[in-house]
């Protein structure tokens, strides 16, 4: 056995109650989005469990192409764990055997430059610097009308639409911009019009709801950093106290699900020292895949001294629309328009988050919800998907992108950013206005226009 | 010594009558060698030998039996009619078995005792006997709320062509360990075995039934109704079009039946008559008029010495049921559910019959001489030379000698 | 993740397909849908039965009836055993490879080719998932009635050859009642069709009929034609506690002999409620029970609640501790958790499970049971029932850890037991789970030589060669 196997095993045997359960039914199948475009139950979260387990047998070499292939094949969307009638953890059994298979073979170029500059600070804020400026200067947007689809020009084409996906919306940035959205024959300047708002405002809330610090992240701090102020902004209006949290990093998520659980932890003690120090009740954050990992810290630091304190700071996290949808949050001016709503893998299937987003939305009056069909499906997002998988995660993100259309909403919206920019690039490539905006932009939108940041 | 000494002294128990000893012949001109009558599983199994070694043909038949055989050639005639009884009921358990000889009013009677019945109903059902409806796969107009016969027979007991005795099934609602022998003995026209014993599930009577009436001056102008009540949003148990009915002086009635509680019944009749766009009649079992018109539409097709059944895709019935009618071919019932038009008479003939089937096939359906005697039989639709030829090799581990005679079909 | 006994079959080496074979298997469903590598064949080494592994010679997923009857033709000329796959969720080893043969799974033949709303028929490819069926044609107000436990990962061409039931099946029959026509393709790779709505004047056999339940060794069905219903307009759903089994098993009796169709009838005993309370998916049931019964009612709204009623009053008559009632649909899920999730909880509290299968009459269940009761403490076993109670069709869960020898030599003493018991008293040993590799041993409970030869010949009646799923049904 290789030592990754070695490892595997004893990380396995060690999550001995998390594998058990699986009794090979099967019910993961039809929930898996490899499994169900490819056939091959290689490719299915069952199948797996079942090399998982072949490694920790002694069966199968975590370096064989079969390990490797499948196991890095998987989306890490969960959407199997809802439906295991047994309840087993497959998101942490990933983890562990991605673990096993990045030691036993290095992962590709572009992944572990990618797990390098996220795990980096300084190396991330010149990407992100870099990004922006492409970003700004338009040549993203115009090099995904003109770059080819096949091979290196289509990588780096997803990889500049799905930074041109992080631009603003333009219907929310300009409110007299019209033709925008999914559906780009619809007028709706006049929609756009700042109104009164439907219903008298209730007032600063005088209620403290408690104290929270937001995640930052990566992504969001490097590209949305509209979201995380908004994030700040509608959480004050209902209530909390909002905090500035210093120090803290890259939730890890990222190098979890990439195998390097090393920088994972690395990255987590970081955020949990962070986030303790400032002493604040709910650990907020506004990417579904950041707060999934964060959750998970417990597991993470599974027989580690951080253990408990990890899993205290676990209990801890909640996802920014979790917070408001608790608090009943308050109710802005109109912002009328359709939106296509997707539920993100890592809330609805990770978290079990799934009424709160659409809580948040039933406080913008006006807002005409349209959730996408198969829209607890993964949109093939997942991280770099696009990019590592070209072929299967353009048809998993194609299907996705024809739901979204069929909805003829105006606008997308899902509350992850992960998910923001890979259905976003899509609908680029396709030609569309890929509009895609977070559930509490469009909160945050609604406030402004009330006048309660005044 | 003459056959049937020969088989009184093989088989002592057999009651065995010449057919002289008969009112009359069993099939018009054709006479077997002598009628048996075993009165076990055992006798038919030694029969069968004993008939094989003889080179001699069997037919099964019992009371009731309209079948045409298929072969010529010296036969016996297999009488089941002793192979009599209820074997086996209990009523909790909804399941009920009898020997195959047994008229269905026997265990139709007994279930009602019990308040229950077996939910299918073919023409002239209670003077048959249950072997014969189960090697016909006879049905009657529940198809559309109880499903065809073979879901209601549970199990049977049968002697293959060479005397094997085989269970097959069970007396459990959910009984097959092994591949389903039993299906391709229901309907299979006596083609592979002779039945001697038959399980079937019976179902507790239902609370209510309402029968729901309009009628029309031809069948043609109540299929579209009648289609209309099978995509309603509730299904009744049975959607049947008949006519020309002498009781209603020769007018066709689209008759639904409804079974459940009152206030279903009620609610299934309103949302019916929302669904179709008119109201029905309600007929009553106390009225005189009422009974005339459902034993007529009962019985059509199991008195008259013709009948032919064609099978479409209830979409295609209108075009078949008005080509029907264009060459005069009638009475009918339309079984608007199932697709099946029942056809009966004394006069129908060779080449409407030819015509009715042309236009059944063009529909995508097909059609099947159920009786008609021995001259100048038409055809109906073949089977494929794929099916024929899965057909041939069952009837062969069936009945390797080809003693059996099947009934023609 | 249970781990395998030691099998006489899994012993024998798979042999690898050669590269001709296998080449030309691609050319036929395309280079990625063949399977040979021994690395990615581990993961079909079992179905939904993992007490036997074997691992396959290779997999091909074709798409269309077109490459299965050419996939086929190959195989047969090779003399290659062919196994048929759905989602591999069996309970039986339907699936279970042979050393040296092929799968030819269905995966990726995951089209409804045709959804006949005024007939109310629907057309399907074998790899549909059941549940999916129904999810296609409710815009129509139409459904697809066999609903088996796994349906929303189970296969219409596993049902086919299963002819799976479910909780509903009480009311509404299993999938033969519902199957209508099939494209079938043989072992030699002909193609052939049998029945068609429509056509049932012809005079054919009914091989319809026949097939379905055939376990894949007949051949395997590319396109499946099936009845569709009405969606019934409400469902009423009923929660019994009783003190005592025999309590339930009198409600039951009541209720099935007072003209009252409930859609379905379940029971689970004492054993499976301890399990169920026990773990994460805590239903809310009272762990003293000695049963509880759930009993739903579907069809037309106005008539539901006296159904729920009178079902009600039997339930007290027969001395209900307590009978709850759904009024919503979140309710109605809380009162079937306890039976919906059993599995999943038994799963959880022992290392291995055995899910048994069969069918006895209704009336003789309560002495079943407290026999199988009697039979795990002779056997030190822990055994759970969970079991449609109004077919009569009971799942007793037996509970065990497989690195225990002795007591997986119990196990299969015990279930032999229970076989037999069932056998005895007018059952049979398979109600839907079919008898696969698992039940082989049990067929000469229910079958004399004189049936068992006859079930081999059918078996050549439909493929002479022998090459379709070998080692399966017949001991």
């Amino acid at each position: 056995m290789t030592a990754g196997g070695v490892r595997l095993a004893g990380a396995l045997e060690a999550q001995r109650e998390r594998l058990l359960p699986c009794v090979h039914c099967g019910f993961c199948l039809p929930a898996c989005p490899t499994y169900n475009r490819l056939g091959d139950e290689n490719d299915s979260p069952r199948g797996r469990l079942h090399l998982m387990q072949a490694v920790v047998e002694g069966r199968l070499d975590a370096s064989s192409d079969a390990f490797q292939t499948h196991i890095d094949r998987c989306l890490g969307c969960r959407a199997c764990e809802p439906v295991c009638p047994s309840g087993v953890e497959y998101g942490t059994l990933l983890e562990l055997a991605r673990e096993a298979a990045a030691e036993a073979r290095p992962p590709d170029m572009l992944t572990r430059s990618l797990l390098v500059v996220m795990g980096s600070r300084p190396l991330r804020g010149m990407l992100f610097i870099g990004g922006r400026a492409l970003r700004a200067t338009g040549i993203a947007g115009w090099a995904v009308r003109h770059l080819g689809g096949d091979g290196v020009a289509g990588t780096l084409r997803f990889a500049l639409a799905m930074l041109a996906a992080t631009t603003e919306a333009e219907r929310l940035g300009r409110p007299d911009a019209s033709a925008v959205g999914v559906a780009p024959t619809t007028d709706l300047s006049g929609a756009m019009d700042a109104g009164s708002p439907e219903t008298v405002p209730n007032g600063e809330r005088e209620v403290q709801a408690g104290s929270v610090g937001v995640l930052q992240g990566c992504v969001q701090d490097g590209l949305y950093g509209r979201l995380n102020e908004a994030t700040a902004r509608t959480l004050d209006v209902n209530g909390f106290n909002v905090r500035i949290v210093t120090r803290q990093d890259c939730c890890g998520a990222l190098h979890a699900h990439g195998g390097d659980l090393r920088t994972a932890r690395r990255l987590a003690r970081q955020n949990i020292e962070a986030f303790e120090r400032a002493g604040v009740d709910w650990v907020v954050v506004n990417a579904a895949g950041c707060g999934a990992a964060m959750k998970d810290y417990g597991v993470l630091f599974e027989g580690d001294p951080m253990e408990a304190r990890a899993s205290a700071f676990a209990e801890r996290v909640r996802d920014v629309t979790e917070l408001l949808a608790a608090v009943g949050p308050r109710r802005g001016a109109p912002v009328t328009c359709s939106v296509a709503y997707d539920h993100p893998c890592h809330l609805m299937h990770a978290q079990g988050v799934t009424s709160e987003p659409l809580q948040v939305l039933d406080a913008v009056p006006g807002v005409e919800v349209r959730v996408v069909a198969k829209a607890d499906e993964c949109c093939g997002g997942a991280g770099i998907y696009g990019m590592t998988h070209p072929d299967l995660g353009a048809h998993i993100g194609g299907d996705k992108v024809a739901a979204v259309r069929d909805t003829r909403a105006d606008l997308v919206c899902t509350p992850n950013p992960g998910c923001m920019m890979q259905i976003g690039a899509g609908l680029r490539i396709e030609g569309s206005c890929g509009d895609v905006v977070h559930p509490v932009e469009l909160l945050d939108h609604s406030y402004q226009r009330a006048g309660y940041y005044r | 010594m003459t056959l049937v000494h020969e088989l009184r002294s093989a088989l002592p128990d057999v009651a065995v009558r010449d057919p002289s000893e008969l009112g009359g012949p069993i099939w018009p001109g054709m006479t077997p060698e002598f009628v048996a009558s075993p009165s076990s599983t055992e006798d038919v199994s030694r029969l069968l030998v004993w008939a094989a070694q003889e080179d001699l043909g069997v037919l099964a038949v019992a009371s009731g039996s309209h079948a045409d055989p298929v072969s010529d050639g010296r036969f016996v005639a297999l009488d089941t009619s002793l192979l009599s009884g209820i074997e086996e009921y209990e009523p909790a358990d909804l399941t009920i078995t009898a020997g195959a000889g047994t008229r269905f009013a026997t265990v139709d009677d007994a279930l009602r005792e019990n308040g229950q019945w077996a939910p299918f109903d073919p023409p002239a059902a209670r003077d048959r006997s249950m072997g014969g409806l189960v090697s016909e796969a006879a049905h009657g107009s529940l198809w559309a709320g109880y499903g065809a016969l073979k879901n209601h027979v549970l199990g049977a007991t049968v002697v293959t062509g060479d005397g094997r005795v085989l269970r097959l099934g069970g007396k459990v609602v959910k009984n097959v360990a092994g591949y389903d022998l039993l299906r391709s003995v229901v309907g299979g026209r006596g083609r592979l075995c002779v039945l001697t014993s038959v399980c079937l599930r019976a179902f507790p009577l239902p609370p209510q039934e309402r029968v729901l009436m309009i009628s029309a001056a031809s069948v043609a102008e109540l299929i579209d109704s009648a289609l209309a009540v099978g995509t309603a949003p509730v299904l009744p148990v049975s959607i049947v079009v008949a006519g020309p009915l002498e009781a209603l002086d020769g007018r066709a009635a689209l008759v639904v039946r409804l079974h459940g509680a009152e206030s279903t019944v009620d609610a299934d009749q309103a949302i019916l008559e929302t669904h179709v766009g008119t109201s029905f009649d309600r007929l009553t079992e106390a009225s005189d008029g009422a009974a005339r018109i459902l034993s007529q539409l009962q019985d059509l097709g199991a008195v008259e010495d013709r009948c032919v059944e064609v099978s479409v895709l209830p979409s295609q019935l209108s075009g078949v049921v008005s080509a029907a009618a264009d060459v005069g071919l009638g009475p009918m019932v339309v079984d608007s559910y199932a697709g099946r038009i029942r056809i009966g008479g004394s006069d129908l003939g060779v080449d409407p019959v030819g015509t009715l089937r042309e236009a059944a096939e063009q529909a995508g359906g097909a059609l099947r001489i159920v009786r008609w005697g021995r001259a100048d039989f038409p055809t109906g639709t073949p089977q494929s030379m794929a099916t024929a030829m899965l057909s041939e090799r069952l009837e062969s581990i069936f009945d390797p000698g080809g003693v059996l005679w099947p009934a023609r079909s | 993740m249970a781990t395998p006994r030691e099998l006489t079959i899994s012993s024998v080496m798979t042999q690898t397909l050669t590269p001709t074979i296998a080449d030309r298997l691609r050319a036929i469903v395309g280079q990625n849908h063949v399977i040979t590598h021994p690395d990615r064949l581990v993961a079909y080494e079992s179905d939904g039965l993992t007490a036997y592994r074997v691992v396959p010679r290779a997999v091909v997923l074709p798409e269309t009836t077109e490459q299965v009857s050419r996939v086929l033709a190959v195989l047969h000329g090779e003399g290659i055993d062919v196994v048929p796959r759905g989602a591999g969720t069996g309970l039986s080893g339907g699936a279970l490879p042979t050393p040296d043969g092929v799968i030819v799974g269905t995966a990726r033949m995951n089209r409804i080719l045709s959804i006949d709303e005024q007939d109310r028929l629907a057309t399907a490819q074998p790899g549909v998932i059941n549940a999916r069926l129904t999810e296609a044609t409710a815009p129509y107000g139409l459904y697809y009635a066999p609903d088996p436990s796994s349906q929303s990962a189970c296969t219409l061409g596993g049902n086919v050859a299963e002819n799976s039931g479910g909780p509903h099946c009480l009311k509404y029959g299993v999938t033969s009642r519902y199957v209508t026509g099939l494209t079938v393709v043989l072992a030699d790779g002909e193609v052939v069709r049998f029945g068609g709505a429509g056509t049932e004047a012809v005079p054919s056999l009914d091989l319809v009929g026949l097939f379905i339940g055939s376990e894949g060794c007949f051949g395997i069905a590319t396109e499946i034609e099936v009845r569709l219903l009405p969606a019934p307009e409400g469902v009423r759903t009923l929660l019994g506690i009783f003190d005592t089994m025999e309590a339930a098993g009198r409600a039951v009796t009541d209720i099935m002999a007072s003209g009252l169709m409930p859609a379905a009838v379940e029971i689970v005993d004492h054993a499976t409620i301890v399990a169920v309370e026990a773990s994460v998916f805590a239903a809310g049931y009272p762990i003293d029970a000695g049963a509880a019964l759930v009993i739903e009612f579907d069809g037309t709204e106005a008539g539901l609640d006296d159904d729920a009623d009178r079902a009600e009053q039997c339930c007290v008559a027969a001395d209900a501790r307590e009978v709850r009632r759904a009024t919503s649909e979140e309710e109605r899920l809380g009162l079937w958790k306890g039976r919906k999730k059993a599995f999943g909880a038994m799963g959880r509290i022992a290392p291995d499970l055995l899910v048994q299968d069969a069918t006895v009459p209704r009336t003789r269940l309560p002495e079943v049971l407290a026999r199988i009761t009697e039979i795990g403490q002779e056997y030190d076993l822990k055994i759970a029932n969970v079991f449609h109670a109004g077919d009569g069709n009971l799942h007793p869960n037996i509970l065990f850890d497989r690195q225990n020898a002795d007591e997986l030599d119990r196990v299969e003493k015990a279930s032999r037991e229970i076989m037999s018991l069932c056998v005895s008293v007018g059952g049979t040993i398979t109600g839907e789970h079919g008898v696969g590799v698992d039940k082989r041993g049990y067929m000469p409970l229910v079958h004399n030589e004189v049936e068992l030869e006859m079930l081999r010949r059918a078996r050549w009646v439909f493929d002479p060669n022998g090459n379709l799923n070998p080692g399966k049904v017949l001991p």
